[in-house]
C-alpha cells in the first residue's frame, strides 16, 4: 500500500467518525432524546467500558486496535487480535449495560421515596442504562466487523508485514496481574463505588436503608458463588476461563428461574412477603452474575486469546454474553411488573 | 564386588578416600547409581506433596461451594428476610393500599 492510499484510508474513517459524532451530537442538543438522559448512567457506562478493557487487555494491546480501527494496515494475526478488542469492547458494554439497570433498579427500590409513582418513574429510568449499553457495543461491533474482514482478506492474500508494525510479543503472558490490569481493576472498582454514590446522592436522603445492605442479598450471593466455584471445579482445568464464564452464566440464569418461580409462588399464595424475597433474590443475582462475567470471566478469557492459547472464545461464552445480559432485562421488567401489580390479600 | 558394598555409603566414602586418584570403574557406577536413586526418590516425593495438596486444596473448594450452595438455597426457601426484600414488600403494600379504596 502507497504513503497516498494510507492517507486516503486514515481520512475516510476519519471522516466517518466526525459524521458519527455530529449526528450524536445533534441528536442530544435537540432534546429530542431529553426523557432518556441518564448521566450517571452515561459515565458508569463509558468509564467501566474502558476499565472492563484495560482489565483484559495491555495498553499496547489497546493501542494498536484503536490504529488499526482508524486505518492502520496489519498483518492478519494481528488485525484478528484487534477485531477481537472491539468485540470484547462491545461484549463488555452490553453487559455493563444491563449491570448498570440492575444496580440503578436495586438503588431505586432501596432508597425512600415520596411516592409509589417517584419510585416506578426511578425503576423504569434505570432500563435507560441498558440501552445506553446496548448502542455502544453496536458502535465497537462496527471495528470489530471491518479489521475481522480485513483480517480474513490479509490472511488469504497473504499481506507482507509493514516496517511500522510493532511485532513484538506481549512481553507478559499467562496468568501474571500487570500493572494495565491492575489499573483496570482498580479504575472499575472506583466507577461502580462512584457511580452508586452518585446515584445515591441524586435520591432523598434520610432512609432507614444503608445502602451497601440493599444491594446485597444474602442468598444470591452464596447461590451465585457456591454454585460457579462447583461448576468451574467440576469442568476442571482443562476448560480454562472458559469454566468461569459457564459457571456465572448457567448459576445466574438458575438464580433468575428459582426466583420467578418463586415470585409465582408467592402470587399463588397471595404472599407479599415471598414475592419480596423472590424479587430481590432476581435483582442481586443477576447483579452478582453479569459482575462475575464482566470482572472475572471475561478479562481471563480475553488473556487467553491474546496470548494465543485459543484460537478465539468458545461458542457457549459468545452465548452467554449475548442471552445472559439480555435476560436480566427481560426478568427486570417482570420484576418492575411484579412489584407494581396490586394483589388483594386473602379476605380483603 | 558384593551386593553389600553397593548399597554400603561408609564402604564408598572408604573406596572413594583410598582410592581418590583411580576410582574402580563398578565404585563409580554404584554411587552414581545411589545418588540417581536419591534424586528420583526425593522428586517423587515432593511431586506426591504437590499432588496431595493441590486436591486437598480442590477438595476443600468443592465442599465450601456446595455448603455456599445448599445455604443458599436453604435460606431462600426460608423466605430469608434482607433490607431489599423488606423495602420491596413495603412498596407493594403502598400499591396494595392504593388498589384497596376502589374495591
Amino acid at each position: 500500500m502507497t504513503a497516498t492510499d494510507k492517507s486516503s484510508t486514515r481520512g475516510h474513517a476519519a471522516l466517518r467518525w466526525l459524521v458519527a459524532a455530529v449526528f450524536l451530537a445533534a441528536a442530544g442538543a435537540s432534546g429530542a432524546f431529553s426523557g432518556l438522559m441518564n448521566k450517571a448512567g452515561l459515565l458508569y457506562l463509558i468509564l467501566g467500558t474502558v476499565a472492563a478493557g484495560l482489565m483484559g487487555f495491555s495498553g499496547r494491546e489497546i493501542a494498536t486496535a484503536f490504529r488499526q480501527a482508524a486505518g492502520q494496515v496489519g498483518r492478519a494475526e494481528s488485525l484478528g487480535k484487534s477485531a477481537y478488542f472491539w468485540e470484547a469492547a462491545a461484549r463488555n458494554a452490553w453487559i455493563l449495560g444491563a449491570l448498570g439497570s440492575a444496580l440503578n433498579f436495586t438503588i431505586a427500590l432501596g432508597t425512600p421515596s415520596e411516592g409509589i409513582g417517584e419510585t416506578s418513574s426511578r425503576m423504569i429510568q434505570s432500563f435507560i442504562v441498558t440501552l445506553y449499553g446496548l448502542v455502544l457495543a453496536v458502535v465497537c461491533l462496527v471495528p470489530a466487523m471491518r479489521l475481522a474482514g480485513k483480517a480474513e482478506k490479509a490472511r488469504l492474500k497473504g499481506v507482507a508485514r509493514p516496517a511500522t508494525e510493532d511485532t513484538r510479543p506481549s512481553p507478559v503472558t499467562g496468568r501474571t496481574l500487570t500493572p494495565d490490569r491492575i489499573i483496570g481493576y482498580v479504575l472499575f472498582a472506583a466507577v461502580l463505588v462512584l457511580t452508586i454514590f452518585f446515584l445515591v446522592g441524586g435520591q432523598p436522603q434520610g432512609g432507614p436503608l444503608p445502602i451497601g445492605k440493599v444491594l446485597l442479598h444474602g442468598p444470591a450471593i452464596l447461590i451465585v458463588l457456591g454454585g460457579s466455584i462447583a461448576l468451574a471445579l467440576f469442568m476442571g482445568a482443562g476448560a480454562g476461563a472458559r469454566a468461569w464464564t459457564l459457571g456465572f452464566a448457567m448459576t445466574g440464569f438458575i438464580g433468575l428461574l428459582m426466583g420467578l418461580i418463586q415470585a409465582l409462588f408467592g402470587f399463588a399464595h397471595r404472599n407479599i412477603a415471598e414475592i419480596a424475597a423472590a424479587c430481590a433474590f432476581i435483582i442481586s443475582a443477576s447483579s452478582l452474575s453479569l459482575l462475575g462475567l464482566v470482572a472475572v470471566a471475561a478479562p481471563l478469557e480475553d488473556r487467553e486469546v491474546m496470548d494465543g492459547r485459543r484460537d478465539g472464545p468458545g461458542a457457549l461464552s459468545r452465548l452467554f454474553w449475548i442471552v445472559f445480559p439480555l435476560l436480566t432485562f427481560i426478568f427486570l421488567i417482570l420484576t418492575f411488573i411484579m412489584v407494581v401489580t396490586p394483589m388483594v390479600k386473602p379476605g380483603g | 564386588m558384593s551386593a553389600r558394598s553397593m548399597n554400603d555409603p561408609e564402604m564408598d566414602e572408604l573406596l572413594r578416600k583410598a582410592l581418590a586418584d583411580d576410582l574402580p570403574a563398578g565404585v563409580a557406577a554404584g554411587m552414581r547409581d545411589r545418588i540417581v536413586r536419591f534424586r528420583a526418590g526425593k522428586m517423587d516425593e515432593g511431586a506426591t506433596s504437590t499432588a496431595g495438596a493441590w486436591y486437598f486444596r480442590r477438595s476443600v473448594w468443592a465442599a465450601l461451594s456446595i455448603l455456599m450452595l445448599l445455604a443458599g438455597i436453604l435460606l431462600q426457601g426460608g423466605r430469608s428476610s434482607s433490607p431489599l426484600s423488606e423495602r420491596i414488600s413495603e412498596i407493594k403494600t403502598e400499591f396494595v393500599n392504593i388498589e384497596t379504596p376502589r374495591r
